[in-house]
């Protein structure tokens, strides 16, 4: 089985194996506990909470609260950060952040939603120009879960605090993390990582937030991290967490460039009479997205499946047109037709050119066919 | 004082000679309704006790119970020996607290030394001077005692009706095979046949891979629910998308759904006829979408060799349908949106009124036979 869908989930790591039965059967504690073995433990996720930190932040300017996973460090963000006069955000979000804006919209907050450019990417001067004094929160995704694109959240906190040096700034770096080289700067200040999209567990989330930026929990209950995120930690995930960070950044330009060739040439196999490419050359490598204009995405992605080769849709699937169509690929000008036939493969370094060559095959027979059925 | 179920049934008793027979499939389908519950089920003139059950356990037998067709109505009771001091505990026993009662009497023990009227007075009475919150009214009583005398010498006290499912025993009025389409309408349309007494068995037709594995799932769970009114269900599963890419490559495209629902006819009258079933249900209600005209059932009846087509929904309107999927408990997985093979090829301007020389003709440029076949080979069978 070939596996392209590597933005919806990856492979665990083998130690996550190993970790299970020490932190399963004999590291079991409450890491909050005060005897020797809970402190341990709590030693432990100290250990992780820095190194994952480290990777991607300087550790004296910013603080790591564990969270179940982005999407709730993501809801954290979004209800304790926004809640006072507007919010402003992109047609561009991951659900997470677009569905919590829009709750929050229903709850009175004024949202604000800016447009894309073709690419996905947000654009950047109609971002600032829905910024005002009375925002309080600003939320651009780094790297687009569908299309890939990047967004240069460092150029652009520093217009929005600029612009408005009160609004909080925060990104959601879920197909990001662990993916592509970046530190984060003084004008971010809150972003959600993600374990399982690199190789560690499901359930197991980070919301980085700057030091001195004073943040409501979210969950409450027994002031677990700091009081930020109540509940007991799942200390196995955590490590997880831990080791699939580091064996990323490890080998994070090595990987990268590596995606980037299977990238590029999946990009060269794929049928351009057929397939429409979505994600532009300068998007990150781990995602290419690409729409078999005239067919159902999800048709494809069933065939696919049978035929060995695992792919992802644009959006889930519905009965309801509108749902249908992904969200992201009609925010970027595209027409219904293109935005129904979207499939996005998704890479991990794992995978190998003889798998692209194919997977290349497989799509080109299989929408090919499909075109002449239902032509 | 022993706490017993009483069942009482429908149409049952209208029956002739052929009365014992309902009786029968009646009780074993109560007896599988409450499989896996500790009782016993006793004929009681005229009417059915349920007894030995755990007293923890009667909720989840009434539960069960209102899924039994042919159930008039039932009362949980007291059960004590025809004595007047121990009808009146068991009456203290289920007697409101204040308002308004009267107490009614049935004496089948023509025996017992008090008749009907005097019992009630009796009763009532005693009960009156327990509790000073209490009046009677035989006109406009808030609630009412019922004292049923038995001829085996035990009386049944209770104070509540509940309304049963009504109709007959399922498995008295034959088979039926029920095109299920994952929609609100046609589980609506097996519960009102199996409420008549029809044993279903369902058919569904899927387009993988233009449908996916949760509208089958869907399906399935439909199915089950269906199945715990009906004693229990097949669900036949077919792929009908070479039959939909024939009719997209070969035919006016228009027809698509008039075409494909004369295949769906073909394939679940032979399904039905192995599996003993004797007629087709759908869900169709006239005028509800384009296919579903007179001209529109006239094509797809017309391909049917020997079994009738039952559309109870076809005087209903949508909020009528959607209030029985509501209350039969089908109605919040129908709408879950995974799409069902109708939608597949949706012509934009579908023939909403064929005429059925131009459906044939249409029909003509496929190889029927051999698409049904084919389609047949996808069969896949499920017991639920």
């Amino acid at each position: 089985m070939i596996y392209l869908d590597n933005a919806a989930t990856s492979k665990p790591l083998m130690q996550c194996v190993e970790n299970a039965e020490k932190y399963l059967l004999r590291e079991y504690y409450n890491p909050s506990a005060l005897y020797a073995e809970g402190y341990n433990l709590h030693l432990e996720l100290k250990e992780a909470r820095r190194k994952i930190l480290s990777f991607i932040a300087d550790e004296s300017n910013f603080s790591l609260t564990f969270t179940s996973g982005g999407t709730e460090a993501d809801n954290q963000a979004i209800f304790c950060g926004g809640k006072r006069g507007n919010i402003v955000t992109t047609l561009g979000e991951h659900s997470a952040v677009f569905s919590s804006a829009e709750e929050l919209k229903q709850r009175g907050t004024e949202v604000r939603f800016a447009n894309l450019n073709s690419d996905g990417s947000v654009n950047t001067e109609h971002l600032l120009s829905l910024i005002d004094d009375k925002t309080s929160l600003v939320s651009v995704i780094h790297v687009n879960n569908e299309t890939g694109a990047i967004n240069d959240i460092f150029k652009i906190s520093e217009k929005v605090k600029n612009k408005n040096k009160y609004a909080l700034f925060h990104s959601d770096g879920v197909q990001a993390f662990g993916k592509i080289a970046f530190k984060l700067t003084k004008n971010i200040d809150l972003y959600s990582v993600s374990a399982h999209k690199i190789g560690g567990l499901k359930g197991c989330g980070a919301l980085i937030k700057r030091k001195n930026l004073v943040i409501k929990p979210f969950i409450f209950g027994g002031g677990q991290e700091q009081g930020l995120r109540s509940g007991t930690e799942n200390v196995f995930a955590i490590k997880c967490f831990g080791d699939a960070s580091e064996n990323a950044y490890e080998r994070i330009n090595e990987s990268y460039e590596k995606v980037k060739r299977l990238n590029d040439v999946l990009r060269s196999l794929l049928d351009r009479d057929i397939f429409k490419i979505l994600s532009y050359e300068e998007a990150s490598p781990y995602i290419l997205a690409v729409s078999a204009i005239g067919l159902r995405g999800e048709t494809i992605l069933h065939e696919a499946d049978d035929n060995g080769l695992i792919i992802g849709t644009g959006a889930a699937c519905s009965s309801n047109a509108k749902k249908r169509f992904s969200r992201v690929v009609l925010a970027c000008g595209a027409d219904e037709k293109t935005a129904d036939g979207v499939l996005r493969l998704s890479f991990s370094s794992e995978n190998t050119m003889s798998e692209i060559k194919t997977a290349a095959e497989i799509l080109n027979n299989i929408v090919k066919n499909r075109l002449n059925i239902m032509a | 004082m022993e706490k017993v179920i009483i069942i009482r049934y429908a149409e049952i008793h209208l029956k002739g000679k052929n009365r014992g027979w309902f009786e029968r499939v009646f009780v074993v389908n109560m007896e599988k309704s409450l499989k896996g519950l500790k009782h016993e089920i006793r004929r009681h003139s005229g009417r059915y006790l349920i007894e030995n059950f755990e007293e923890s356990e009667t909720e989840n037998i009434l539960e069960r119970l209102k899924k039994v067709f042919g159930i008039h109505s039932y009362s949980v009771a007291l059960k004590v020996c025809a004595d007047m001091d121990a009808i009146f505990k068991a009456a203290q026993a289920v007697c409101g607290m204040e308002g308004k009662f009267k107490v009614n009497t049935h004496r089948a023990d023509k025996r017992f030394p008090l008749n009907s009227m005097q019992i009630s007075a009796e009763i009532g009475g005693r009960l009156l001077d327990c509790n000073g919150n209490i009046k009677v009214d035989v006109h406009n009583p808030d609630f009412i005692i019922d004292i049923d005398l038995r001829e085996n010498g035990t009386a049944l006290v209770f104070n509540e009706f509940f309304k049963g499912a009504g109709g007959m025993p399922v498995g008295t009025s034959g088979k039926g095979m029920l095109l299920i389409s994952g929609g609100i309408d046609s589980p609506v349309a097996g519960h009102m046949i199996a409420k008549r007494g029809m044993s279903i068995d369902c058919v569904h037709f899927h387009s993988y891979p233009y449908t996916n594995m949760q509208a089958r799932e869907k399906v399935i769970e439909l199915t089950k629910r269906l199945s715990s009114y009906t004693c229990g269900a097949k669900l036949n599963i077919v792929s009908v998308t070479h039959i939909q890419e024939e009719i997209h490559k070969k035919c006016n495209g228009d027809y698509m759904v008039t075409l494909l629902r004369r295949f769906m006819m073909r394939i679940a009258e032979k399904i039905a006829i192995d599996s003993g079933a004797q007629c087709l249900i759908t869900g169709e209600s006239l005028a509800q979408v384009a296919s579903q005209t007179v001209e529109g059932m006239t094509s797809s009846n017309s391909v049917l060799k020997t079994l009738t087509v039952l559309r109870p929904l076809c005087g209903f309107d949508k909020d009528e349908i959607i209030e029985r999927s509501r209350a039969i408990g089908t109605y919040e997985t129908s709408i879950e949106p995974y799409e069902d093979c109708c939608t597949v090829f949706l012509p934009k301007h579908p023939v909403t009124r064929p005429k059925l020389s131009d459906v044939i003709a249409e029909e003509e440029k496929l190889d029927v036979n051999v698409l049904v076949d084919e389609a047949l080979k996808t069969l896949e069978t499920l017991i639920l």
